[in-house]
Order: structure tokens, then sequence, then C-alpha cells
């Protein structure tokens, strides 16, 4: 190796380390206010990838069944595919004009045409039982250890925590202009959603205004927020981290900008969050507001 | 045959000299309604399809600012989403070659009501001004092609560009209800002496099955937008939370119309797509009654899955389950269609021309946008998928990449039916390679934003998604290529000096439309044929 | 389909003369269209600028349009040779199925009123659950709604009158019978308006129940209208002797569109009014 390529490696080497390292550890390092109780989320970052090929890293159990049952029925498709591009395939080559003048007069043969009616009902068959599993699996929020009401707004996430009297916040994207190292463009949020670890927690949601989509994708977890109506879903969320998740029902204007950031910490950070939270976010009675919604048009400069 | 040579004569002897008005703005001719329709699908097609390269070029890199704001973003996915179904699809394979080719395959001399069948065209027309007026005045239609409320309530949306994007849907469905009626009695009631239901060609079949779904469907979501429109202007409470209004029952009336209107799309397409697997593979078609007979239990099943729309909202686990079985019972039918396709093809002597291309097409990416869907149907993986790219990625497979096939299969097979001249078979063979390229690269990365968990309906994203958005970008900037490649054939066409046989694709071609000259005389089987 | 047609004339063993109408170029489907256009732009002028000009253009061209388009039909009709047995199957078709997507239609105003019904949770949160919605005093179904109920089933009897006379070439019998359907429409008509104007509960902003209430009426209430205009137009044609036993299927598409709008009543009646009473009841 030269001395040109030595450095040249050397280099890419050491880019390297401190890529890894702003990547990890800016979000400790922008606020490493030694009281932050919600820090320990900032180990594990769980977030879309360039060219990423497949679902994220599954956070929750019910994203890891939702995980197996795709790869499942996803295979069954594949073959299935798969087998079509193969009879296509010999059609191609087997029944062409020059190398089969002479076509057929086939135009029936009944154990073929039962053959592909039973066959895919198999299949079918194949795929029902463990989506019906699944299903009720998604549907089974009973004893959970808490309840987060989560209420979408134009455009912006209120979070009202159940169990805690008082705790009931609001979650706006950082605009793009403010990004700081460490925080991820369109997916950061001024306060995100905190959430113990390891624990059964219920979403109850909802919307204020038009439809909202509640889509955690490394969690799992969709429900539509719709005014009038609450819709409950829930999670239990692995091990700490920063999870991600976005507005995914068209809701007008700043559609794009109302990501949902989640943030998993062991129980007694959570519960010492929840005091932190409790003396610093919630000086007022009505409306649950640390940031107040901007005019709609400030927000959509602040926002593009 | 005699049939043959009168209609040589009437050919020969040519229109009876209509002035352009009488011809084009009062026609009750099946032939020059079909060739308006076609135009109209062409239109909606041009503007549809330049709103999606707008899109693409918005999302070819993140945080671009092609598209003024949200608002416009909105009003532009809405515009593309209501056009292609209602302006280019539609017109295209029902209005346009099931104007042209039910009536002559049938062996009739014209549909059953030509002025009311003039009359749905010139609604689908007024639909047009209204759809373009709800993307252009003011900040535009902005609650998606869905227009779920409150979104689009009078609160939210305020602009009279909702209103009139509401009214196109009821002028176009006008349009649709009574071209389903026109083809419903067209082919119960003219069918030439001896062609029984069970002799008709399996296009007709696919059309009177799509005209039932349109027939019931269509007045379900009249109901629903009048009921919006009433909201929005008169004071009701239909879908207002505040007043007692429910808006998940937008959802399933839109849904109740609009998962039939999917297959409305798609069965013409299947019904194409058999008449040129069988021409160019020189066989009949294989099954021909379980074909026949699969379209009409994809139209019946087709009317009870539509909450699998609303898997993420406000419906029970059991209905879950009942709606997820329903939908992927539909894959059995379909399939049907499939593997009879390819037993058509197996055993047979195949030419490759463009429009076996197109089909040949049709098949394999319709199998992988059904897979997809089998996928999607599962209401337990749809709450990770629901309305993300993988969706996005699905849909077009089945319609820019299914039902768009289709619509240039028929064009390539018939264009030398419908204008006389026959297009250029190279660049026919480089239009599809293109497209293929083209839709394939910007609608195959689609699946991976969608498992990445990238929402549908964003103009901006998180970076990490700015890879596969810039390839399907590309892809799009092909498909344009590929587009311009088919306005030349268009103009070669049109240009072309060259005579057709009657029936120029030979042994194969065994359909009524084949016994006449190409082009077709302004009236055909004004002696109607007798079938064996 | 079978496997000997080689040829797309294989299959065609001779010809006859076409049996159907086919019409000359007419104007009226553009007009037609183009005042659906100007009536719903409108309404919407209406709703947004209170301008009501728009759409009483368009209201007069839609009804132009109507009696022009129908009056070709009906001369063509009269016509020795233009409508033959083929075509006026044709007709026959276009009614039903006209019929059926209007069915459909008010299946989506029942659909919307039984997502109610069974569902009154489905108001939302901030309402009670029950059906009609507390505060809600609902039509008392015995008073005028019967009585409508009453006046609608004799209409289907006296249309029916009006068809048998018909049939055997009863001239009076078919005008009389045909005539008192329409006064029976009428009667219904006064009635829907007298309730209308002395409804318990508001149209507008009146929250859901009016809304369901009044759409899935009102638009019965529409197709009376539409259909004892069509009776008139039999009426007249009647007076004018143009029914002939053999050859009325004018007459017979305003009697099953009646009948369908009878039928629509029935439902209604049963399941709004009846069913969907409170309590306490107004009227």
């Amino acid at each position: 190796m030269t001395r040109k390529g030595v450095f040249v490696a050397r280099l890419a080497g050491w880019l390297a380390v401190m890529a890894v390292l702003m990547w990890h550890g800016g979000a400790a390092w922008a606020q490493s206010a030694p009281q932050d109780p919600a820090a320990a989320a900032n180990a594990y970052v769980n977030a879309p990838h360039d060219w990423e090929l497949w679902f994220p890293p599954a956070g929750s159990p019910m994203q890891a069944k939702i995980d197996w049952l795709m790869k499942y029925v996803l295979w069954i498709m594949a073959v299935v595919v798969g087998f079509v591009a193969i009879l296509m395939a010999v059609v191609i080559f087997r029944f062409r004009a020059r190398v089969n003048p002479k076509p057929s007069t086939t135009t029936h043969n009944t154990l073929l045409e039962v053959t592909w009616i039973v066959v895919p009902c198999l299949i079918l068959v194949a795929i029902i039982i463990p989506s019906i599993d699944l299903i009720y699996y998604e549907a089974d929020d009973t004893n959970p250890y808490m309840t987060v009401t989560v209420t979408g707004h134009q455009w912006y996430w209120e979070y009202k925590y159940d169990s805690v009297p008082g705790l009931d916040y609001t979650s706006y994207m950082i605009p793009d202009d403010q990004i700081k190292p460490g925080q991820i463009r369109r997916l950061s949020v001024d306060h995100p959603l905190v959430l113990p670890v390891g624990e059964k927690i219920r979403f109850v949601i909802s919307s204020a205004d038009v439809l909202h989509g509640f889509y955690l994708p490394s969690l799992g977890v969709q429900k539509y927020a719709i005014p009038g109506n609450t819709l409950t879903s829930w999670t239990i969320i692995r091990k700490p981290g920063t999870y991600y998740g976005q507005c995914n029902q068209i809701c007008g204007l700043n559609h794009d900008a109302i990501p949902i950031e989640i943030k998993a910490v062991p129980l007694n950070d959570y519960i010492a969050w929840t005091k932190m939270a409790l003396a610093n976010y919630t000086e007022n009675t009505v409306t649950p507001l640390l940031s107040s919604p901007m005019p709609r048009n400030q927000l959509a400069d602040a926002t593009r | 045959m005699s049939i043959t040579a009168n209609d040589h004569a009437l050919a020969a002897h040519g229109h009876h000299h209509q002035s352009f008005v009488s011809r084009w703005l009062m026609s009750t001719n099946h032939k020059d309604i079909g060739t308006l329709y076609i135009t109209m699908a062409f239109i909606g097609a041009c503007v549809g399809g330049t709103l999606s390269v707008i899109m693409r070029q918005q999302l070819m890199y993140p945080h671009s600012h092609i598209v003024a704001n949200g608002d416009t973003w909105n009003a532009i996915i809405t515009a593309h989403g209501l056009l292609m179904i209602f302006w280019f699809v539609m017109p295209a394979l029902i209005g346009g070659m099931g104007n042209w080719f039910v009536p002559m395959m049938i062996g009739a001399p014209d549909m059953a009501f030509p002025r009311l069948n003039n009359m749905s065209f010139w609604f689908l027309a007024a639909g047009f001004v209204f759809v373009m007026l709800g993307l252009l005045l003011g900040s535009g239609t902005g609650a998606g092609w869905t227009l779920y409320p409150p979104l689009d309530n009078a609160q939210y949306s305020p602009g009279m560009a909702t209103d009139f994007s509401l009214f196109s849907l009821h002028l176009a469905g006008i349009s649709s209800l009574l071209g389903a009626i026109n083809f419903i009695a067209t082919i119960l009631n003219m069918r030439a002496p001896g062609m029984t239901m069970h002799k008709m060609p399996l296009f007709c079949w696919a059309i009177l099955v799509t005209a039932f779904l349109l027939l019931l469907a269509i007045p379900v979501l009249a109901g629903a937008v009048t009921m919006l429109i009433m909201d929005r202007n008169f004071g009701t409470s239909f879908f207002e939370p505040s007043g007692g209004g429910d808006p998940v029952l937008f959802q399933h009336l839109f849904w109740f119309f609009g998962h039939p209107e999917v297959y409305i799309m798609i069965l013409p397409a299947f019904g194409i797509i058999s008449h040129v697997v069988s021409t160019f593979s020189k066989k009949p078609v294989f099954g021909y009654l379980g074909m026949a007979y699969a379209m009409v239990i994809i139209g019946f099943v087709g009317f009870v899955v539509w909450a699998h729309h609303m898997f993420v909202s406000a419906i029970s686990t059991d209905s879950k389950i009942y709606f997820e079985v329903a939908t992927l019972i539909i894959a059995v039918p379909t399939g049907i269609k499939v593997f009879s396709w390819i037993a058509t093809m197996w055993g047979g002597s195949i030419e490759f021309k463009t429009p076996m291309l197109w089909a040949m097409g049709f098949i394999f990416l319709f199998v992988i946008g059904g897979a997809t869907g089998v996928v999607l149907a599962n209401a337990g993986l749809d709450q990770e998928l629901h309305n993300d790219y993988f969706l996005i990625a699905h849909f077009h497979y089945v319609l820019s990449m299914g039902a768009a096939f289709a619509i240039f299969a028929g064009f390539y097979y018939w264009i030398g039916k419908m204008s006389g001249h026959q297009y250029p078979e190279f660049w026919g063979k480089v239009h599809f390679w293109t497209f293929f390229i083209g839709v394939n690269l910007t609608f195959f990365p689609m699946h991976f934003l969608g498992l990445a968990g990238m929402p549908r309906r964003y103009p901006d994203y998180a970076d990490a998604f700015a890879g596969w958005n810039y390839v399907s970008s590309i892809g799009s900037i092909i498909s344009v290529v590929s587009t311009l490649v088919f306005f030349y054939v268009l103009v070669r066409v049109f240009s072309s000096k060259e005579k057709l046989a009657d029936n120029y694709w030979g042994e194969g071609a065994t359909t009524l439309e084949w016994a006449v000259p190409s082009p077709a005389p302004q009236h055909t089987f004004l002696e109607v044929p007798v079938i064996r | 389909m079978s496997g000997t047609i080689h040829t797309a004339t294989d299959q065609v063993k001779g010809t006859v003369p076409q049996p159907y109408h086919l019409v000359d170029p007419s104007i009226w489907p553009l007009i037609g269209a183009t005042a659906a256009m100007v009536t719903f732009t409108g309404i919407i002028l209406a709703a947004h600028l209170h301008e009501f000009v728009v759409l009483t253009i368009g209201g007069v061209l839609d009804v132009m349009v109507m009696f022009f388009w129908w009056r070709d039909v009906i001369r063509e009709a009269r016509t020795p040779g233009l409508h033959k047995v083929v075509t006026q199957m044709g007709l026959r078709y276009g009614m039903a199925l006209f019929i059926s997507s209007e069915v459909m239609f008010f299946v989506s105003f029942f659909w919307n009123y039984f997502n109610y019904f069974f569902f009154p949770d489905k108001m939302g949160t901030a309402f009670a659950p029950v059906w009609p919605p507390q505060g809600i005093t609902t039509i008392d179904p015995f008073a005028i709604p019967l009585f409508n109920t009453m006046v609608l089933l004799l209409s289907g009897t006296t249309i029916s009158w009006a068809h048998h006379a018909l049939l055997e070439g009863d001239q009076k019998n078919l005008v009389r019978g045909l005539g008192i359907t329409i006064l029976l429409g009428l009667a219904f008509l006064c009635g829907q308006l007298w309730e209308y104007t002395h409804s318990p509960f508001p149209f507008y902003h009146g929250g859901i129940y009016p809304s369901s209430f009044f759409i899935a009426t009102g638009f019965h209430g529409a197709h009376v209208i539409i259909g004892t205009l069509f009776l008139i137009v039999c009426f007249f044609r009647a007076r004018a002797g143009q029914f002939t036993p053999e050859r009325h299927f004018g007459f017979e598409a305003a009697a099953w569109y009646w009948h369908f709008v009878d039928v629509v009543w029935l439902f209604l009646f049963v399941c709004i009014y009846y069913l969907g009473r409170s309590a306490i009841t107004a009227g």
C-alpha cells in the first residue's frame, strides 16, 4: 500500500468513526444535561435508514409478529409469482411461432381447471390461519400498565397520560431550519412521547379536527385518529431507544410535518421523567400547550 | 360473406357526409362516441400524467420546492387520482373501447340508446371541466381522491374548489351510470341471432359485469357525495362529529363504491387481454366459461369486501376477519383468469407483436400487484402497511401497469380497425419496453419505501427515504420518454398511407369486428349476422 | 368460441336486416350535459355567493332538454316502423335498470340512517348512544305519515286501475285512473309539505337526526314530484289517445316508477317514522 493509500484509508476510518459518533452520540451530547431522565433513550435510535429494504427492526412483540407473518405471506406469494414467471418463460421459449408453428386446439382440461381452483384455496387457508391469530393479538389491548390518550391536531400531536393526572402536552416537529445535530429532519420533535420499556402501553387515539393517522412502523401500530371517535391500540417496547412514526392519513397543509417521536426508557427513568414533566410541562390548565400552535402560514413557512 | 360485402360497399360509399358539428357534437354513432371517449381519455391521461411527473419531481430529492406548499401538493395528488381513474382508465376502457367494440362483437349496428350514449360522453366532458376547476380554483381540492371528511368539509376546505370536485364526481358518475344502463341493455337485448350469452366474446362479458358494478355502485357514491355537499353547504351533519355525524360512515359508503370501482377498472382490461392472448397464440381462449364466470364471481364478491380499505379505521375485530377472508377469496377467480391466459398461450404458436407484449406484461405485472394485494388483504399486516408506499406500489402495479398496459394492448390491437392505419411495429415495441422499464423502476422501489415506513401523500420526507425516491423519480422520467415515443407512434399511425385487410391479424382473431373492413365503416351490421 | 372457428366470418351463416332503431344526430345530449353543468355550477354559486341566476338558467335548461328530448322520443315511437319489438324491449331494460340504480341511491340514505339506528354510539363520544338522539322529538307516525302511506297505497291501486283499463282499451277509465293517481300524488306532496313546515326539529344545523330524516324523505319527495310529472305527461298522452292496449310503454314506465316510489315510502314509514319514533312524538 502506498503512503497516499494509507493516508486515505486512515482518513476514511477517522471519518467513519466520527460519523458513527455523531450519529449515535449526537443526540446525547445535544441534550447532555444530566437531569434529563429520558437520556437512556438516546443510546439506540430506530429510524429509517438509507436504501432500506425491509421493515424497521422490530421494537415490539407486535411488530415481530407482523414481521414474521409478512415474511411468511411474502414467501408464499413469491413462490406463486415465481411459478407464474416460470410458466411464462416456458411459454415464451417453447411456444413461439418459430418453434411451434402449429397451434394446439385444446380449450379444456377439467383436472387442470379444478386444480387451479383447489390449490389457491389451500394456499389461502394456509395464509388465513396465522393471519387471524395476528388480528386477535393486535386487538388485545386488555390489562395495560398505562394508557396514553393521543389526539391529533392540525398539525401536532397531543399526549395525555391518563395515569399521571395533569400530564398533557403537545409535540411539534422541529422545523427544518432549526434541526440540531443528532436530530432527524422531518422526524424529530420538540417534546417526544416518553414511555417505559417492557410495560404494556395502551393508546387511545382520537382527533380534535380532521382525520390523522397514528402510525408507528417500528412498533407495528397504526390507527386512524377520528374526531368524535376513539380507537385503541397497544404496544410493549422491548428496549430503551428512540422510535419514530408519522401521520399517515392526509390531514391538510402540513400532513407531512407531524411526526411522532417516542423515547422509551427504563421504568425508573420514566417515573423520574413524569415528575420532571409535571413540573415543567404543565403550568396551564385548559390548553395544554408547551409550544402554542403557530399561525397557519407561519407554520407553513417554518416547516418548508 | 354477404355482411362483409355489404359493409365494404358502405365503406366505399363513405360516410353520409355529416358536418363536423353533426358528427362530433350531436353524435349518435357508437364509433364516433367511442372516439370522443378515447380522446377524453387521452386528455385525461396527459393532464393526470403531467401531475404525476410533477409529483415525482417534487419527491426526487428531499426538501424540494417544486410544489409551492402542502395545499398545492394535496390538490395535485387529489386531481391525479381523480383524473387517472375517471378521466383516463374508465373512458379508455369502457366508454372508448367498450363503445367501439361491444356492438361490433355482438353483431349489433349500434348501442341500445345512442342519444344517451352521447350524453354519457358529454357528462364526462363536463365533469372534466369541474375537476380541473377543483384543481385550479383557489388552493384546490386537497382531501385526496378518497375525499374523506372532515378534511373536505366547509371548515377545513372552505373554497369552491372542493364543491367543484365533488360535483365532478356527480357528473362522471351520471355519465358512467347512463353508460352502464346502455351497455347492459345493448348486450342483453341486441346480440345477433344465434349469439347466446355463452358464445359472446369475453370482452363483452367483461363490459357486462363492469356495467352491473357501475349500475349498483355509482348511486351509493352519489348518495355519499350528496351528503358531503349538503354538509358543506346546507347545514347538515352527516359526517360532522359536532352534530352527531360519523366520518367513518363516509368511508363505508365511499368504499362500497370504491372497491367495485377497482374491478370496474380492471375487468374490461381482463376482457381485452383475453382477446389479445388468444389472437396472438392463434388459439381459442382456454376455459371460456371459467373465464366468463370468474369475472362474474369477481364482480359479485367485489361488492362485499369494501371495508378492507378501513382496517385501521373504526372497524371491529370480527369485521376485520370477515373482510380479510372475503377479500382473499377474490384471489381464486383471479387465479382462474391468470392460469387460463397462460393455458391459452400454452401450446399456442405465439407471435410477439406489440399488443401481445403489452398483454404478457400485463399478466406478469398484474400477478405481482395481485401478490402484494394478498399481502395487504391481511388485516394484521395492514396495520403496518396501510396507507404507506407499499400500498401505493400495490395499486399502481394493478392500475398503472395493469389497466394502463391493457389500454395500450387494446390500442395496438385495435388501432388498425379504428383508424384504418397500422402502428409501426418497431416503435410500438420501443414504447412497450421503455414503458415497462419506466413503470417498474418507478413503482418497484415504492415497495421498499413502504416497508421502511414512508407514508403516502407526503411532499417532503425524512432524508433516509431519499435513495429509493430518487430511483422512482428516474423511472418516471423514463416513462415520460416512453410517452413521447407513444406520441410518435400516434403521428405515424395517422400519417400512414398503408391499407389494411379486414382481419389484419389473420388466424386467431375470430370475433366479429374482424369480419368488417378496416377502418370499420361508420355503420356496421346494418345487415345483422346470424351466428352458427 | 369452439375450436372449429378459424376466422371471424366462419361463425356467420347469413344475415337479416337490422331490426333496431338507429336514431338521427341530436343536439339534446350536449345541451343536456351543459344544462347539468350550469345547474351544478348554479348550486355552488348559490351556496357560496347567494347568486341564484345561474341556478335558474340551469333549471330552465334542464326542463327544456327533458321536454324536447322526450318529445323526440315520443314522436319516434309514434312513427311506424321505428320502434320495433326489440327496441321496445330495450326501453324496458333501460327503465328497469334505471330504477335498480335508484334503489341503490336510496340504499345510501338508508345505510346512513341504519348506521345510527342500529349503532347509536356512532354519533360519537359527545352524544348519548340512543336513537333518536336525546332532545329530538320525532314526528308521530300515526298522524300525517300514516295518512300519506294510505294515500300512496291507494295511488298504487288507482294506477293499476288505469293500467287494466288501458289493456282493455277503455280510455275513459284510463284517464280517470291516471287523474286520480295524480291527485293522490299531489295530496301526498301537500302532506309532506305540511309535515316539513311543522316539523319539531330544524333542518339547518339540526344535527344528525334531522339530516338523516330530511335527506331520505326529501329525496323520496323529489322522486314523488318526478313521478307525478311523469304521470301528468302520461295523462295528457292518454287523453290524446296515444296509448294502445298493445303499445303503451311510456305509461308502463311511469307506473313502474310510481310503484318504486311507493315501495321506498313503505320502507321510510316503517324504518324511520315508525321504528325510529321517540317516546313522545309531535304532530
